[in-house]
């Protein structure tokens, strides 16, 4: 007879539910404890970040090919970007810093990395108020930006940027448990990846060798629709939507079965 | 005159209630020989062909049951593998092998205040602690008062706890887990810290629960702890049940094996190598 293996007295789905939301509302809590202006800062950071990074670029980097108003094309790339990189570099820890739940508490491990998204999420949101307000102080200092309904595409498309990020958040947390330089790693891959990604520059003035290879890049697809559904008042490519929502099956795919496959040895290297 | 038996039937069968039922698990931990923790590390290792893992059997063909109302003490040397068997019960890892089922809320105080966060007030904590547990604010909000009575920290509850002494956090973490009304508590070492003042009411607040009806399994090198608070005690020697019954009985075999062989037995060492 195969012997059945099986956990004994599992969180029940409430229990789980309850435990990630009290999580979520701590991590937001702790994140501008501190502050004299709190939650403001989440309006705050990508504003000032947008202000620097506008000033700087604009002198350096010619605007060539960039048909929608500077400031608003930054910020909105930027927002989109930040996210991403906001989640992953907090997931990426998150087994590890949280090894004495792991090892004293019942809480199921994927609530660490999911509480860190769903955290991320709400900055995220706070950020897109920060997007409206350039695109509202833009439009009244004369440059050409007009608010369309199609800012609401932003419902459908942003489970793909969520699942995207968590995806690759959970793949890796579950290295950094066995291997920790793969922080050092991943903070020199993200510089890559940020600088390879059109940002503050337009995709135009790429060789053509690297707008191939751009097109392997999921964000560079993020960063697009976001940027036709907010600024342009495009209905959205729907075949951009498509390739967001595919390589954000692809990281969950592998994120999933990665996490699964080694969430019973977490707690012998944590 | 029916009713009244059906009712002494229904508590027979309450009282003999098994609440945790172990069968034959097994725990081995796959680890590695020498440590490497980076990936630079080990890419040379592996190209050496150097990367070799050994098989540590925490427990092997442990069977027990937990029934209503029955107390159970588990002792043995360091490393016999206690801890990793309150952790399966507990479910905070998951068996090699076999399986164990539990009934009823099962509480595992592994650690006081296990998820503290030290910048945040007590009373944060509180929901913090409760949420690592399943509770819901809403829950934690009818628990509170009893809680802070409990507790009696005063106004110190609404400081950050990393101004509190240790004292003051293993009370605050004893209120909480101590004020859900498990059926089974699961304790492993924690009570044995603190001043005596702490340790008279955990003690109190211990015999208050068991009368009302709370199991306990603990874990303790205290013998006295054991023997007034189990009455039934489990021997692991060896990564094995050496022994199951009465406590008085299994804690004697215990101290007359400990005197016979004050050397650890490492006979059939579990370090094993399996390549």
């Amino acid at each position: 007879m195969k012997l059945r293996k099986r956990k004994a007295n599992t969180f029940t789905f409430r229990q789980a539910r309850n435990a990630l939301f009290e999580m979520v509302r701590h991590n937001i809590k702790l994140q501008y404890r501190n502050s004299i202006l709190g939650v403001a800062w989440t309006i705050l950071n990508p504003l000032l970040t947008m202000i620097v990074l506008a000033l700087v670029f604009s002198r350096l980097l010619s605007n060539r090919g960039i048909t929608i108003d500077y400031p608003v094309y930054i910020m909105c790339g930027n927002v989109v970007f930040s996210f991403m990189r906001m989640c992953t570099s907090q997931c990426l820890p998150c087994i590890v810093s949280n090894g004495d739940l792991l090892t004293k508490t019942r809480v199921p491990h994927i609530v660490f990395p999911l509480s860190t998204a769903l955290s991320s999420s709400i900055n995220f949101a706070f950020s897109i108020i920060a997007v409206l307000l350039v695109m509202l102080v833009r439009m009244w200092s004369g440059a050409d930006i007009t608010f369309s309904w199609t800012i609401i595409m932003i419902v459908p498309y942003f489970p793909a940027l969520f699942g995207f990020s968590l995806g690759v958040g959970l793949i890796l947390c579950v290295i950094f448990v066995r291997f920790r330089d793969i922080k050092h790693l991943y903070g020199i891959f993200l510089m890559l990846w940020t600088y390879g990604t059109p940002l503050f520059y337009s995709e135009t003035i790429l060789s053509d060798k690297m707008a191939t290879v751009e097109l392997f890049n999921p964000m560079y697809h993020f960063v697009k629709y976001f940027r036709e559904v907010v600024a342009l008042g495009d209905a959205g490519d729907f075949k951009t939507l498509g390739i967001c929502y595919a390589s954000a099956a692809a990281a969950m795919i592998v994120g999933l079965l990665l996490f699964n496959w080694r969430k019973k040895v977490f707690a012998l290297y944590v | 005159m029916n009713e009244e038996l059906r009712e002494t039937n229904e508590n027979i069968e309450k009282e003999s209630e098994v609440l945790v039922d172990v069968r034959d698990v097994s725990m081995c931990y796959k680890i590695l020989v020498e440590k490497v923790d980076n990936l630079k590390e080990y890419v040379v290792k592996l190209l050496k062909r150097k990367i070799k893992y050994k098989e540590l059997w925490a427990l092997k063909d442990v069977s027990l049951q937990v029934k209503r109302g029955v107390s159970l003490g588990i002792i043995g040397r360091n490393g016999a593998g206690k801890s990793t068997l309150l952790k399966l019960i507990s479910g905070v890892l998951e068996p090699t092998e076999g399986e164990i089922i539990t009934k009823g809320n099962i509480v595992p105080l592994l650690k006081l205040g296990a998820g503290f966060d030290k910048n945040a007030t007590g009373r944060e904590n509180i929901y913090l602690n409760g949420a690592m547990m399943g509770y819901s604010r809403k829950e934690m909000d009818e628990k509170m008062d009893s809680i802070l009575a409990f507790a009696d920290l005063g106004t110190d509850i609404d400081l950050p706890l990393k101004n509190y002494s240790s004292g003051m956090v293993s009370i605050l973490g004893f209120s909480i887990a101590v004020d859900v009304n498990p059926d089974i508590l699961i304790v492993d070492e924690v009570l044995s810290v603190g001043d005596a003042p702490f340790r008279e009411k955990c003690a109190k607040k211990i015999k208050e629960l068991q009368e009302k009806g709370t199991t306990f399994i603990i874990v303790s090198h205290d013998q006295s702890t054991i023997l007034r608070m189990c009455q039934e005690a489990v021997w692991i020697n060896n990564n094995r049940i050496a022994d199951f019954g009465d406590t008085k009985t299994v804690m004697d075999e215990y101290n007359q094996y400990c005197k016979e062989h004050p050397e650890r037995d490492n006979s059939q060492s579990k370090y094993a190598r399996h390549e």
